[in-house]
């Protein structure tokens, strides 16, 4: 049983700080999600843990990690539905020749200079249980993946969303995201595969057809539910529990399919009906509870796992700066000069690639199944930590700098829902 | 083909594909690289107690908390604690086979006759199809007159899905 007492004074000491830190980077019009996630690492033992290490120990001993763990990964299930919920499939579909070059792009260019980057790092950071093949798809799918909300939330709060940059920026990270969770999820079932009994192609099998249902057929399903929002203007306590028991579901099923929980709640937001009044209905229910409290358990528990202290002398603190170059120069290198080469103008595209390079949540939360899996080292999870930290911090003065207010003319075109998503994660 | 599409073609071969066919030539050159032996994981210990009773700093050695060390492995380096008493942690470097670290136990006395507080292990790793040991030494850094400790350290349960090849 967990201690209630550490328990509850663990999660009001989280979101005190948690609070705290993203108003703080409010002020200095940073996203509220960077002081969150910073907030998580000061509560590890890269900050707490080093300067109060008896604090550090009485607030968060290692019998209570699994409990708050466990509350946390609840958090990031719901998360992962929200941010399915956000992604409209039509704005895959429709893309211009821009779009689909620089979502293209900003997948490949961060993969490959992660995957050279991997050629150096495997030696040095990683050991002889991991395959280098994996190390190298990992680390190339962690830098290739960009923070939906939180550029969805740049792009509300700068008034960009109706700009070209602005709908060609969403559509690129919705593709971005969906391959990068996909490649992850085929990392996921190779490295479980191989230690379970079952085969491989069982695996695979189960999960095509758990995608065929979810699609087919939980779909048709979810109209029904959008239907009766259309009639009454609301949706009933049962329904809304019916759609949270389909999500928890789904996140079981693709968790004993040997992907991860995170990918079934992701296919089920993906899958649902994307009106926008419907959306921002389901969101409003879902976003305060998680946002304002199951996601800072996420970030502490990240932050506690973070050591910067692992990086110890001047080797270390290169293969990090390295790691940071790398993905900059891949997300938002590749993504500048995938939109200069479709004709957009240098300005737009350099903003472009700023809005492109930012990882946020979505970068912690892949590092999280990595460092579960086992697949990068204490070591370069820090590391990477701190390199999605560093480039969703440089976004906003980057842009600044690049896109001054007004700089920018709106396009006719009508954006996505995502404007009416994540008002308060990022 | 109108110039647009023939300009998009173009542009999409040298920014996509290309680099997705350096991508196959990366991950087949990767594969010839070697990196560091594993030694992540829980090891039980086992110290020879007839040799470490007849130290002079055998109070050093018995501070040493629990009969179990983890191992949690960044590449050549480590840091390493014992479940018992998560209070010590020690850090050390991996070459090749052969490990070292430093250990002060928190609970030793600070001096016991020319004893020091703090102890080297040095262990080198081997390993068969069923199971990975840990064969080495403890010793006291600041005492001339002891000898070293010998243990071996058994990997208790294979870490849990490794990134396997």
């Amino acid at each position: 049983m967990p201690n209630l007492f550490t328990l509850v004074l663990q999660i009001t000491v989280i979101l005190a700080v948690c609070r705290l830190m993203g108003s703080l980077f409010r002020k200095f019009h940073q996203p509220r999600v960077v002081g969150e996630m910073f907030a998580g690492i000061l509560l590890g033992p890269s900050l707490l843990g080093w300067i109060a290490p008896q604090f550090s120990a009485y607030l968060f001993p290692p019998s209570s990690l699994g409990f708050l763990n466990a509350l946390s990964q609840v958090g990031v299930v719901i998360f992962m539905f929200l941010v399915g919920l956000g992604i409209d499939p039509r704005e895959l579909k429709q893309q211009s020749h821009a779009a689909v070059m620089v979502s293209h792009v900003s997948i490949t260019a961060p993969f490959v200079l992660a995957s050279l980057l991997a050629l150096f790092l495997y030696p040095r950071l990683s050991d002889d249980s991991v395959s280098f093949t994996n190390f190298a798809l990992f680390m190339g799918a962690a830098m290739s993946v960009t923070a939906f909300p939180v550029l969805a939330r740049i792009l509300v709060e700068r008034d960009m969303m109706k700009s070209a940059l602005g709908n060609v920026a969403i559509a690129s990270a919705a593709v971005d995201d969906v391959t990068g969770w996909c490649i992850l999820a085929y990392i996921v079932v190779l490295i479980r595969a191989a230690h379970q009994t079952t085969s491989i192609w069982v695996t695979l099998g189960g999960i095509l057809l758990f995608a065929l249902i979810m699609i087919y057929g939980v779909r048709f399903l979810l109209r029904g539910l959008e239907r009766t929002f259309q009639k009454y203007g609301e949706i009933s306590e049962n329904r809304m529990a019916f759609l949270l028991l389909l999500a928890l579901a789904s996140a079981l099923c693709t968790e004993r399919l040997g992907i991860h929980l995170l990918f079934g709640s992701f296919l089920m937001g993906a899958i649902m009906p994307k009106e926008p009044k419907f959306v921002r209905y389901i969101l409003d229910r879902f976003e305060t509870v998680t946002i304002t409290l199951l996601l800072p358990l996420f970030f502490a528990f990240t932050g506690l796992h973070t050591n910067v202290g692992l990086l110890k002398g001047p080797a270390m603190w290169f293969y990090c700066g390295l790691i940071i170059l790398v993905a900059a120069a891949g997300k938002l290198g590749g993504s500048m000069a995938a939109a200069r080469l479709s004709g957009m103008p240098w300005r737009e595209a350099a903003g472009l690639g700023t809005l492109m390079n930012t990882r946020g949540l979505m970068g912690l939360v892949i590092l999280d199944i990595g460092l579960d899996i086992k697949i990068i080292s204490p070591a370069l999870f820090s590391m990477m930590v701190v390199m999605a930290l560093v480039t969703t911090f440089m976004a906003v003065p980057l842009l600044d700098l690049i896109c001054p207010s007004g700089a920018l003319g709106p396009s006719p075109q009508k954006a996505g829902v995502a404007e009416v998503s994540f008002q308060e994660i990022a | 083909m109108p110039r647009t599409n023939r300009n998009f073609v173009f542009a999409y071969t040298f920014l996509v594909i290309l680099p997705l066919v350096g991508l196959a030539g990366i991950l087949k050159s990767g594969r010839t690289l070697v990196a560091p032996v594993s030694i992540d994981g829980v090891w039980s210990l086992q110290e020879n107690t007839a040799q470490l009773s007849s130290l002079a700093c055998s109070k050093a050695f018995a501070a040493l908390p629990g009969q179990a060390i983890a191992i949690s492995q960044s590449g050549r380096s480590f840091v390493l604690n014992f479940p018992s008493d998560p209070d010590v942690t020690a850090s050390g470097t991996l070459d090749g086979t052969t490990l070292r670290a430093s250990v002060i136990p928190p609970h030793a006395p600070t001096s016991e006759n020319s004893c020091g507080r703090e102890l080297s292990l040095q262990a080198t790793v081997g390993r068969n199809a069923d199971s990975t040991w840990l064969a080495g030494t403890l010793s006291a850094v600041n005492c001339p007159t002891c000898s070293a400790v010998e243990f071996h350290a058994q990997r208790q349960a294979p870490a849990a899905a490794r990134g396997g090849h």
